[in-house]
């Protein structure tokens, strides 16, 4: 369901294109210039290579398409055969065709009478063996061998069952019961691209065959028809019905609209050649314009611009050339007269390209600069590194790293490992935590259960780990810093970085103390205690990272030394355990502006140590000056705690 | 008399220093601070000072006796520490041979290791860091990025899609960043070139996981707009990140490939991290290791930010941050990266 794989066999490709360079070459070549080559193994005497397509590439989904490359790289022709329907004078099988150029872009298509139902070949079912095809009848198998060897989906239909002798291209309304070939019913999403005759639906287009109008052991006249559908359509209807076709994955990147004819061409031939029968109809070929390749200027200026080398003319016309892209040298000009480019080059002869119909993906100059790049050979391409300015501007959505980094090792020099877990967590765990779902923001299409919520916190996760990890250690501190995804909705979504982290070895001061240092280290004025929570064999912590580097203040500034000694003193005060020791020490140190600094050195029962320093700027201290402060602190002390010296 | 309180103070602590025995410590310091100690006359000859100078000097008489009193008690105790070790050798060998007591410091995860390496080596080269949102809008994520609704690319990037329910938000049209390439979009509509960028971030894809696909892996990407970036430039800074981020040695070559977001576009292999490009499992015997993407910025896309597609060019290339660090260490599945057992991390 990712990536388009096509297997294409070398004795097949050998049809189309003369191959020189060995198996392993031509893969190493083939993959150089885009077309991934995935897997190359032995087959009885062949060689079946498998071949990852790039979405931009619907040709490369055949056999043509390859040979194709293959002869671009080799500078070799491609043998293309040509194939002619002779129109009978009496058209015996007519059909009504009623386009809608919308939904077909193209519709081609013709009738076939009195044609056997067979095996195919032997030739041809062992090639649809060989690229993962079922071969079930010489019609059914045709119009699969064709559309991988042309790249142009077609449809058998057989003709005794449209009823009316009409078919009518339209749009499903929604919900109409649909069975197809292969004896499935699907209920078609609206606005499928579908075919009615006067009666019934009778093809999914571009996706399935109907069963109603399939080809049956005992059909006897056909309608075949190359359709081009609409690209989008086609997609949108086999995502609703994750219906993927061969079909449709042609359809989905845009196919062939020149390609029509001569892959109708190429059916009816085989089909007259191994079903026997006779052309039928006229051929019918409904469009809306004449879909033939469109010219596209190269500029070698531009060329040069962009790819930053100079590739010789001759060499970029004999590459243009063996994609068959015609190149055509049309003016020598001076650049300078050019107002459209600034930049000034002698080298600026345009090549007027014509692109076929198969290469719907060369739109723009800078698609034929990748044309003649990739076939040059990327690594035949000097590296350089880039000359100019180094922008100065602070981008929009900068983030400094250095903030994180520095966050992250204070934790790790505190003993805290690290861990990235996945930001989609279950509703399980959501409510085991706590939660309500419907506060968290929850992901439509999950790819499990387990994996359902955006998490709207670190801790679920953290706890977890924590959980994990138990059985094999004594000791365990695991921290991360990474998003969580707030909002009870879309419209309040907001993604914030969290910092979390959870120990077993640490206690609550601990903690608390590699968060004060880790918010000094930030410069930020904010207390840690209320982001702590006490577990029944930890500690937990979750801070709003986020908000604290809003307020980030890395600015520092030295202050001098101080010149004049200080006084330092112990001071043990009785008081009651319900009065904070915070609030003692904020009490203390607004007494007197000389008090420089105020910690708890000792605390036992109710008496409480603190370690006070007074220190002058401009002068020294007398033990008279400090001995006012010191009564001062006591008076206020009792008065306001009821606290008294020991 | 400053003076003479200096000098004592010299002199005692010079003699103090070079004490070797708690006797002759005790000596000293019967000299300098005993009842007749140099110190103790010295100071009762403040008395016969003027009665203004007094203060002054009586407080560097206090500094002095506190120096000489701190010198020697730390001289003792070096002196009684020495003297233990001393004995204690005598009477146990210690087996060097045992290991050290270490600290207790974590371990940063392997991704942010790798992660701050890449961002110093595109420092070097003048690109910013920015980071963006996870949950995003299918504009910056795909149609900006010249990838409509059912387009076929979007089959490489299948998407997670947001509930919609009780919100004003039409359902379908909020995401997961599948891509950090959103944020190519994000900072160049909101600036002007030359630009030199770097995003690194958490994507998301509904994807089943296995040793080398996740629903949610980091991705890495650079951009780099001016009037004259050239693909061979774009091949030199990719060539130049793996030789400073994997070595030296390290060889790249590069494929066509297509993404919507560029052209020309490629592929970028290196050679492989494990066995130097001779071939092993790893490498599947190949010897190369597909390592990123990139290509120069699609003219579309720059017309969709406003930038003059004529008068500026530039690249934009990207990778698996998870797959640069199982590269680098040798793992052989994604999924270690997002567990959290401490007997992965500690590895670190």
């Amino acid at each position: 369901m990712t990536l388009s794989i096509m297997l294409a066999p070398l004795s097949w490709l050998k049809d189309y294109v003369d191959i020189t360079l060995s198996p392993k070459q031509l893969g190493e070549r083939l993959t150089e210039v885009g077309l991934a080559t995935e897997k190359i193994t032995k087959v009885d005497s062949d060689i079946i290579f498998e071949f990852e397509i790039t979405p931009n590439r619907p040709d490369l989904l055949s056999i043509l398409g390859i040979a194709r490359e293959i002869a671009a790289i080799q500078n070799k022709k491609i043998n293309l055969k040509s194939y002619e329907i002779k129109i009978p004078k009496k058209t015996t099988l007519p059909i009504k065709l009623n386009p809608n150029h919308k939904l077909f872009h193209r519709w081609t298509g013709i009738s076939i009478e009195n044609i056997s139902i067979k095996p195919s070949p032997q030739w041809m079912q062992n090639r649809l063996i060989k690229i993962g095809l079922r071969p079930i009848s010489n019609i059914i198998d045709i119009t699969n061998y064709v559309m991988f060897e042309l790249g142009v989906p077609l449809h058998a239909f057989d003709y005794d069952e449209i009823k009316g002798r009409q078919m009518t291209v339209e749009q499903a309304i929604g919900g109409e019961k649909f069975t197809s070939v292969d004896q499935k019913s699907y209920h078609l999403p609206k606005d499928a691209i579908i075919i009615k005759d006067s009666e019934r639906i009778i093809d999914l287009a571009g996706i399935k065959g109907g069963l109603n109008s399939g080809i049956s052991d005992d059909t006897k006249n056909v309608f075949l028809h190359v359709t081009i559908d609409d690209p989008i359509l086609i997609r949108r209807a086999s995502i609703a019905l994750s219906l993927r076709s061969d079909a449709s994955a042609i359809y989905e990147r845009g196919t062939d609209k020149g390609g029509t004819l001569k892959t109708l061409a190429r059916a009816t031939q085989l089909v007259l050649e191994m079903a026997g029968g006779r052309v039928a109809s006229e051929v019918y070929d409904l469009k809306k314009e004449a879909f033939k390749p469109w010219k596209l200027n190269l500029r070698l200026s531009r060329l040069k611009q962009i790819l930053g080398i100079t590739i010789p003319e001759k060499k970029v016309t004999g590459i243009l050339n063996s994609l068959n892209l015609s190149p055509v040298i049309l003016s020598k000009r001076s650049a300078s007269k050019d107002p459209m480019r600034s930049f000034a080059n002698a080298q600026d002869d345009i090549i007027e390209c014509t692109i076929p119909t198969y290469r719907n993906d060369i739109k723009i100059d800078e698609d034929l600069i990748e044309e003649v790049a990739r076939l040059y050979g990327y690594n035949n391409f000097p590296k350089t590194i880039p000359l100019g300015q180094i922008p100065t501007k602070q981008i929009p959505y900068f983030k400094d790293y250095r903030l994180e980094e520095k966050a992250k090792n204070i934790l790790k020099s505190s003993g805290f490992s690290e861990s990235y877990t996945y930001s989609l967590i279950s509703e399980k765990d959501l409510v085991e935590a706590g939660w309500k779902t419907e506060n968290v923001l929850r992901v439509d299409n999950p790819v499990s259960r387990e994996f359902e919520y955006l998490r709207p916190t670190l801790k679920i996760n953290l706890l977890k780990a924590y959980l994990q990890n138990k059985p094999n250690f004594k000791d365990i501190n695991i921290f991360e810093l990474g998003k969580v995804y707030l909002g009870k909705n879309i419209d309040e979504a907001k993604e914030v970085y969290f910092l979390s982290g959870i120990t077993n070895t640490k206690n609550f001061f601990e903690v608390k103390g590699i968060l004060e240092r880790l918010f000094e280290e930030l410069g930020s004025k904010e207390g840690p205690t209320e982001f702590i929570e006490i577990l029944n064999e930890g500690i937990i912590f979750e801070i709003n990272y986020s908000e604290i580097i809003k307020k980030v203040n890395l600015q520092k500034k030295f202050i001098s030394l101080p010149k004049y000694p200080p006084i330092i003193e112990d001071l043990a005060i009785v008081a009651s355990g319900k009065v904070n020791t915070k609030e003692l020490m904020d009490e203390i140190k607004k007494q007197s502006s000389i008090i420089t600094d105020v910690s708890l050195l000792d605390q036992f029962e109710e008496t409480r140590t603190f370690h006070i320093m007074y220190q002058h700027k401009d002068r020294n201290l007398t033990t008279e000056e400090v001995a006012k402060i010191r009564s001062k602190i006591l008076k206020v002390l009792k008065e306001k705690f009821n606290a008294m010296p020991k | 008399m400053e003076e003479e309180l200096i000098q004592i103070k010299n002199s005692a602590v010079s003699l103090i220093l070079e004490a070797e025995g708690l006797k002759t410590l005790e000596h000293l310091r019967l000299q300098f601070l005993g009842r007749s100690g140099r110190l103790t006359l010295e100071i009762k000859d403040i008395a016969k000072l003027p009665i203004e100078k007094r203060p002054e000097v009586g407080r560097l008489a206090n500094e002095v006796k506190k120096a000489i009193e701190d010198t020697i008690a730390n001289q003792e105790l070096r002196i009684r520490q020495l003297t233990d070790q001393e004995s204690g050798i005598k009477k146990q060998k210690i087996d060097v041979t045992a290991p050290g007591i270490r600290p207790n410091i974590g371990h940063l995860h392997p991704m942010t290791q790798v992660l701050y390496e890449v961002i110093d080596i595109f420092k070097l080269l003048g690109f910013q860091v920015a980071d963006g949102p996870e949950i995003e809008a299918d504009y910056y994520n795909f149609e900006a990025l010249n990838i409509p609704k059912y387009h076929p690319a979007r089959d490489v990037q299948q998407t997670l899609y947001l509930d919609t329910r009780k919100s004003k938000v039409a359902p379908g049209e909020t995401i997961l960043r599948t891509q950090t390439s959103n944020m190519q979009i994000r900072v160049m509509e909101k600036s002007t070139p030359p630009l030199r960028i770097i995003v690194p971030g958490k994507v998301f894809r509904y994807e089943q996981t296995d040793a080398s696909h996740g629903f949610e892996f980091w991705q890495f990407e650079g951009l780099m707009v001016d009037t004259n970036i050239t693909f061979t430039d774009l091949q030199g800074v990719l060539d130049y990140f793996v030789k400073k981020f994997f070595g030296e040695e390290t060889r790249i070559k590069f494929t066509s490939h297509n993404f919507p977001f560029t052209e020309p576009s490629l592929e970028g292999y290196i050679s492989c991290t494990v066995c130097k490009g001779k071939g092993c499992r790893f490498c599947k015997f190949s010897g190369w290791v597909e390592a990123l993407g990139g290509g120069m910025i699609h003219p579309k896309v720059l017309e969709n930010v406003k930038i003059d597609s004529f008068k500026y060019q530039g690249f934009a290339f990207g990778t698996g941050l998870s797959r640069l660090v199982t590269l680098r260490y040798q793992m052989d599945d994604l999924r270690l990266l997002t567990n959290p057992d401490l007997r992965i991390l500690t590895q670190f």
